[in-house]
């Protein structure tokens, strides 16, 4: 809805202010006719600067690995489809209670109500979680990249409409219209459940992307390719949205960490994953009031749903770290 | 001024028309509402179709129920509001009104206190880049947005209801826990303040045995069960207010200020002594309400009259002191109910429900028992918001601190704490209205989910309960409120925009 | 904020009446990839009343040596050695001390006054507040003072103004604002960061004389910084050469400029332009070989451009503009920020379209062709933007970026492409090993070859330069435009080259328009235009601008007070009310 502040020129008549600010990082400014490349032993690409960055990063590198883990437990364990993995158990089968189910060797996460070994079900579920949350990543980046881009390129009467279009789904909370569209899809499985998640979650990312557009599409080396003639298909995917990288990733990934609470959230107030299926949200939903009596049944799903989310968002942090790093560079 | 917000206005009506437009015909498509009663084997079912198919119109086009329905919202500009009838017949109105009322209760108590809270955390971890505790901040930041909501809901419910309502029954700390309750404290207070690890280590102890202290002394009162605080706290807390609300915007150095906050703080305690009776006993909400704003004028008046060559300032300052004092009088006043209302309801925290059945008390009471009910949701809601506003926060301080005026304003001498409150704060918080706006959309969300947990009855369980049962009216109602209030905020957002920076003013 | 690590106190200053003295001043920054020694060691004082200029190129370090003095250098720098300001030495103050002498020993002018200034704070409050802090005023008084002080820095109307924000005064004034702001406290010393890098040439020579003024008047110290010789002819007392964080050279004035010793400053002179010295300082210009009968290169012809802004009325940038453009002709189009010169070039290249009026390039009219016979008119225009920065996409390689054209245009093989790229950069003498390097591993003039390079990949017949050197240190500047004369004489394209450096283009232009709130004042033959000026604007401009040489500058300076009283203008001096 506020969209008249991206620090968008809106066609004043700006002259360049002449400014004597070095424009090299740290070199001290070379550029004699016979100057030779500054730094020849150290040279960085953009990518590898970024990467220097990215696993300086503590947290975002601790929460790569565990995320990885994660993955190949969540995975490996119990297969995936046809494909079996090592875990014995299977997530269908009610087995001998030992006890009342707690934790044992045998079942480390313990049994449910039934007997079904908890720890292969809740594989289970982070499998659905990942799988949505991954795809519902990706599917909005796309419909975001897209609309911001042409958006924020074309401006005009274009952007008018996708920007309004962008504020009509602001307008609705998220939660509820994934909801609506959530029961519409439950039916078709996780795939229809992240297809429609990916269509209500595209829109800051599509705001971020304009509003980045905007400012590279003033950027002298877009207006020379323009100069040479450069057709706008080239120009968006050789020279604006390369540049706009880093926002698009860095949204990418929250929008993962959004679509994993989305999803367990819907699919806990029962517009999400449809039985048979199972999903984190899922099982919290069922085992809520085993709280007091079988407690294991409520931590196991919440933390894998907690640990995953966390992991997101910190290699978020990291990815923005790296790739806009407001350092305090020294100037002259 | 005016023709930029009116150019809102009719930008976000728009844009609500669409969005209606969108809700109903995905809720009419998400189901089929005659389903339970097709697999029904009940005799008469084929009647109680017909019946409810009439009521829904299912006959007729949808476009002809969106106009139905857009023209009795319409009926509200002239008075008769129609917002339809549920698959029941019952009228969504009357629904509606009630439903908003406790939502959006929980979600403005909820808005308020993350921007305060979160806000002030942001600005705490920028000036405090990089130490422990902005690293603290930040992790819990990000634990908060990665939690899911039902599931922390739950956890609360466990941890800070029905154990407390437990202990509460007692109402006495075991030694072992007044110490880590003191180390802690003295742990973060010693973060929060920051300064040489001499000085670390003075705050730290300091704050440990008075901790210590004071849980003991409380310990010996059974304060938690009958606590109170007298009009001697409320002086004491109201003074340091009006001097910490000093030193942080004008300096304990300008004098006239600071004596203009403490005159206001002494002003409200008497004014609480001699409006004690009217107070204390059977007051109403109208009374409270005007006495506040009596409480604002009065202190700012004296601000006025104080602030001499900074009177700007010394207004700020005795505002905020007053309406400061008029809550920690309130405070007292409810701390003083607190064992009466353990008398009729001895487990106070409650986990479900907007407030208690059949409660029966004295007007503070009632409050306190409303205030019991909503503390868990707000909490919840809080925390969540609360880790979104302190990172903007911090980046968008952060940011401003490297702007060239922050040099300027320190080659001129300036402390940090000018700095900060004056030069930085003010930048920093022009971007921070709008994605409060933008947050506040995200919150109604989370409180479709928090109402559930909780078993409020309010716009969420409106919304569930209609889309189970592809009923598009208490839809439509719930998207009508929550679609307006989040225009409505965007709008506030722009009018504070505007009164934060002149260079947008028109 | 500061860490100020000194040992020992130095030697005791031989003028003890020094009022801001560096001794032995060492700064060393720690960053990311490594250590970078930014100051080495120097010694450097300030007498009152005197201006001492200290000069470099960036990366030099002679801002971090200003910032030194106010203690104000962020948190990784380390700092040893002595600063003194008047009697205090900076180091041994504590948090207190130092902010009770910042602003009231010594204040800061700093270069941007579009951003030293609070955007969301009145004139008044920022200028209230140091006197409050200082003690100096309170309330009422320190409004009144407030007043006095833009009175004395020539802002008319003061008691409106305190009421003002930023954002409604323009650049200049802000920059009197700023100064009004250093002398509110009457400092013992100011320190001028580039003071008027950011501003036109007219407001340059306006704050100038206010400094000058400033310091007869108050017998206040100040040390200047800037890179810009012009400005050091115009103001310096004493000049100090910074090299790469040393001292190469100190002494008068007069010493520095004409008769420098250190072959560094020799280079550094020898490389600033100097106006009315006319072509041939960096090379020889190609003169004009366009047949009577040819085409123009590019024809503007009566061009009125506008903006439209929303809820405001439409602004006409460019008003009923015709230039000309003969084949291998250099067209100097000149003006201050606003004239609407770079609004013109934009338009030559199609990037924004004309309101009325026509663009033609060889005949061919650009704001009529769409499509296909656009792009192949595109072909035979070749741009160079100002902003090294900005100018080159991040993301490629300079190989890509230099064959990019030559993609887009779909000519010639990889091979080819290559072989192309390779003679250019030959061309633009940079080593053929920058084909696989990415921009930001390039220095500013670097990359700024780059972008010549890239103008020229396909042949253009027309050049379009938007004060392709406006960014570029002094001597990095004389480096490109030596190899741009070069590279005009070996190509004979036209140009259209944008500047607001009179002396750039009076070495480089054939013919001169001067642009002037978007329209054309005075258009003609450059020796006419720059040496003998007809129109008044023209006049103005080209007295206003500095020669690197002292008493040539004094002579420039006293002639352009002259002309103002002629025109009935009033020189900008610092109004002391009589108590």
């Amino acid at each position: 809805m506020n969209d008249i502040r991206n620090s968008n020129p809106d066609g004043e008549d700006y002259e360049p202010q002449v400014s004597v600010t070095s424009t090299d990082a740290v070199g001290l400014a070379a550029g004699g006719s016979a100057a030779p490349l500054p730094g020849e032993d150290k040279s960085y690409s953009q990518g590898q600067l970024v990467a220097r960055r990215f696993f300086r990063h503590r947290g975002a590198l601790t929460a790569m690995i565990v995320l990885g883990i994660v993955i190949i437990v969540a995975f490996t364990s119990i297969g995936i489809g046809p494909i079996p993995g090592w875990w014995s158990k299977d997530y269908t089968l009610q087995y001998d209670k030992i006890g009342d189910g707690a934790p044992t060797w045998a079942y480390p996460f313990g049994q449910d109500t039934g007997g079904k070994d908890y720890f292969a079900l809740v594989m289970r579920g982070t499998q659905f979680s990942i799988i949505i949350a991954f795809a519902v990543g990706i599917l909005s980046t796309v419909v975001g990249t897209v609309i911001g881009a042409l958006a924020g390129f074309y401006r005009g009467w274009l952007e008018s409409v996708l920007m309004r279009m962008t504020d009509v789904f602001i307008v609705i909370p998220l939660l509820a219209v994934a909801a609506v569209l959530g029961r519409m899809a439950g039916e078709s499985g996780i795939w229809g459940l992240a297809f429609v998640l990916g269509l209500v979650t595209w829109t800051s990312l599509a705001r971020l992307v304009r509003g980045e557009v905007l400012s590279l599409r003033e950027r002298d080396f877009v207006l020379a390719a323009q100069a040479v003639g450069t057709s706008a298909w080239r120009i968006i995917t050789r020279h604006v949205l390369p540049n706009a990288i880093g926002v698009i990733i860095v949204s990418a990934t929250l929008s993962i960490s959004t679509a994993i609470l989305l999803e367990t959230s819907l699919s806990f107030l029962g517009f999400g994953v449809q039985a048979p299926d199972t999903s984190l949200g899922t099982l919290i939903n069922e085992y809520q009031s085993a709280f007091a009596t079988r407690p294991w049944l409520f931590w196991w799903p919440g933390l894998m749903i907690l640990t995953i989310a966390l992991c997101v968002n910190f290699i978020g942090d990291g990815l923005r770290d790296a790739f806009d790093p407001r350092q305090n560079r020294s100037k002259d | 001024m005016l023709k930029f917000i009116l150019r809102r206005i009719g930008a976000s009506a728009l844009v609500l028309l669409g969005a209606s437009l969108l809700m109903f015909f995905l809720t009419i498509n998400s189901g089929d509402p005659l389903k339970d009663l097709r697999e029904s084997n009940d005799p008469n079912a084929a009647q109680l179709m017909a019946e409810r198919s009439e009521r829904l119109r299912l006959d007729d086009s949808p476009w002809e129920r969106y106009w139905d329905w857009l023209s009795g919202v319409g009926g509200c500009f002239t008075g008769n509001c129609d917002l339809g009838v549920t698959i029941n017949g019952i009228d969504v109105l009357g629904l509606t009104q009630q439903a908003a009322s406790s939502t959006l209760r929980l979600i403005t108590l909820s808005t308020l206190l993350a921007i305060v809270v979160g806000v002030a955390l942001g600005i705490l971890t920028a000036i405090r880049q990089y130490s422990g505790f902005d690293y603290s901040v930040t992790f819990s930041a990000f634990l908060f947005f990665s939690l899911p909501v039902f599931w922390a809901a739950t956890l609360l419910k466990e941890f800070a209801a029905i154990q407390y309502n437990n202990w509460i029954a007692v109402g006495q700390y075991a030694p072992w826990t007044i110490v880590i309750v003191a180390v802690l404290a003295g742990f973060l207070l010693q973060a929060v303040l920051g300064g040489s690890t001499r000085r670390r280590l003075a705050t730290a102890a300091g704050v440990f045995a008075f901790v210590t202290v004071m849980l003991f002394v409380f310990n010996a009162l059974d304060w938690w069960r009958n606590p109170m605080f007298g009009i001697g706290g409320v002086l004491l807390v109201s003074v340091a207010a009006g001097v910490l609300v000093t030193a942080l915007t004008a300096g304990l150095g300008n004098r006239r200020v600071l004596y203009a906050a403490l005159t206001t703080a002494v002003v409200g305690v008497i004014a609480y002594w001699f409006t004690a009776p009217l107070l204390v006993d059977e007051p109403t909400w109208l009374l409270l309400i005007g006495l506040f704003v009596v409480a604002v004028v009065v202190s700012v008046a004296i601000g006025a009259a104080w602030g001499g060559y900074a009177r700007k300032q010394a207004m700020l300052v005795t505002g905020i002191t007053g309406v400061i004092t008029s809550f920690v009088v309130v405070a007292d006043i409810l701390i003083a109910h607190w064992s009466g209302f353990l008398g009729i309801k001895s487990r106070p925290i409650s986990t479900i429900g907007s407030q208690t059945p059949n409660f029966d008390g004295e007007f503070w009471e009632r409050v306190l028992d409303m205030g019991t009910q909503i503390l868990l949701p707000t909490i919840l809601l809080t925390l969540v918001s609360v880790a979104t506003h302190s990172r903007y926060t911090r980046s968008s301080m952060l940011e401003t601190l490297n702007q060239d005026y922050v040099r300027t304003a320190r080659s001129k001498g300036l402390s940090e704490r000018e700095v900060i409150v004056k030069h930085a704060f003010r930048n920093a918080l022009i971007p921070i209205t709008t994605i409060v706006a933008f947050d506040f959309a995200a919150l109604i969300g989370g409180a479709i989910i928090t109402e559930e947990v909780f078993g409020w009855k309010g716009m969420g369980a409106l919304f569930q309960d209609g889309l189970n049962a592809v009923d598009p009216a208490p839809v439509m109602a719930f998207f009508l409120v929550t679609g307006i209030a989040a225009v409505l905020m965007n709008l506030l957002a722009d009018i504070a925009y505007a009164a934060l920076d002149p260079r947008i003013r028109r | 904020m500061t860490t100020l690590d000194i040992s020992a106190p130095g030697p005791v200053s031989a003028a003890g009446d020094a009022v801001l003295a560096f001794e032995g001043l060492d700064v060393t920054f720690k960053t990311e990839f490594g250590d970078v020694h930014a100051v080495k060691g120097i010694d450097l004082e300030v007498r009152p009343g005197e201006v001492v200029a200290l000069v470099g190129e960036s990366g030099s370090g002679k801002s971090v040596t200003s910032m030194t003095a106010l203690g104000l250098l962020p948190r990784n720098a380390r700092v040893s050695g002595t600063i003194r300001v008047g009697d205090k030495v900076v180091g041994g103050l504590d948090g207190r001390g130092l902010r009770s002498m910042r602003g009231n020993d010594v204040a800061m002018v700093f270069q941007e006054p579009m951003t030293a200034l609070n955007p969301v704070l009145t004139i008044g409050d920022q200028l209230t507040e140091g006197l409050q802090l200082h003690g100096l005023a309170y309330g009422r008084k320190a409004t009144e003072r407030a007043a006095e002080l833009l009175e004395m820095v020539g802002i008319p109307e003061p008691e409106r103004r305190l009421k003002q924000y930023p954002h409604e005064l323009s650049g200049g004034q802000r920059q009197r604002v700023v100064i009004a702001m250093a002398i509110a406290c009457d400092p013992k010393v100011i320190i001028a960061d580039e003071p008027t890098t950011a501003l036109d040439v007219t407001v340059q020579a306006d704050i100038l004389d206010l400094l000058r003024s400033l310091k007869d008047k108050l017998d206040t110290g100040i040390l200047l910084i800037t890179h810009n010789m012009g400005v050091v002819a115009d103001m310096a007392d004493r000049v100090a050469v910074m090299l790469k964080g040393d001292l190469v050279e100190t002494g008068t004035a007069d010493q520095v400029l004409n008769h420098p010793r250190h072959e560094y400053t020799k280079r550094l002179l020898a490389a600033v332009p100097h106006l009315g010295a006319g072509p041939g300082q960096f090379g020889d210009v190609a003169p004009v070989r366009a047949a009577a009968g040819d085409l123009p290169a590019l024809e503007l012809s009566s061009l009125v451009i506008e903006y439209h802004r929303l809820g405001k009325p439409t602004f006409r940038a460019v008003d009923d503009v015709s230039v000309s453009v003969a084949q291998g002709e250099i067209v100097g189009l000149v003006g201050e920020s606003g004239s609407g010169k770079s609004t013109i070039a934009k338009c030559a290249l199609g990037l924004i379209p004309a309101a009325s009026g026509s663009v033609s390039i060889l005949g061919r009219d650009l704001t009529r062709l769409r499509g296909k016979e656009l792009k192949t008119l595109r072909k035979r225009i070749g741009v160079v933007f100002q902003d090294p920065a900005s100018s080159l996409n991040p993301r490629l390689p300079i190989g890509d970026v230099i064959a990019e054209p030559l993609v887009v245009h779909n000519e010639g093989d990889d091979k080819s492409r290559r072989a192309r790229v390779l003679e250019l950069l030959d061309a633009v003498e940079l080593p053929r090993s920058a084909y696989n390097r990415y921009p930001h591993e390039l220095s500013g003039g670097q990359r700024q070859r780059v972008s010549i390079a890239r103008a020229l990949t396909l042949d253009p017949e027309l050049l379009v330069a938007d004060e392709p050197t406006s960014a570029l240190d002094v001597s990095v500047q004389a480096n490109v435009l030596k190899m741009f004369t070069a590279l005009q004489e070996r190509y004979k394209f036209a140009c259209l080259f944008v500047s607001h450096d009179l002396a750039v283009i009076d070495l480089l232009a054939h013919r001169v328009v001067v642009l002037q709130n978007g329209t054309i004042v005075e258009q003609g033959a450059r020796e006419d235009v720059l040496h003998n000026p007809r129109e008044e604007y023209t006049q103005r401009l080209l007295a206003a601008a500095p020669v690197p040489e002292p008493l040539e500058q004094r002579r420039r300076r006293e002639a352009r007070h002259a002309l103002l009283a002629q025109l009935g203008d009033e020189v900008a001096e610092l109004r002391v009310a009589e108590h």
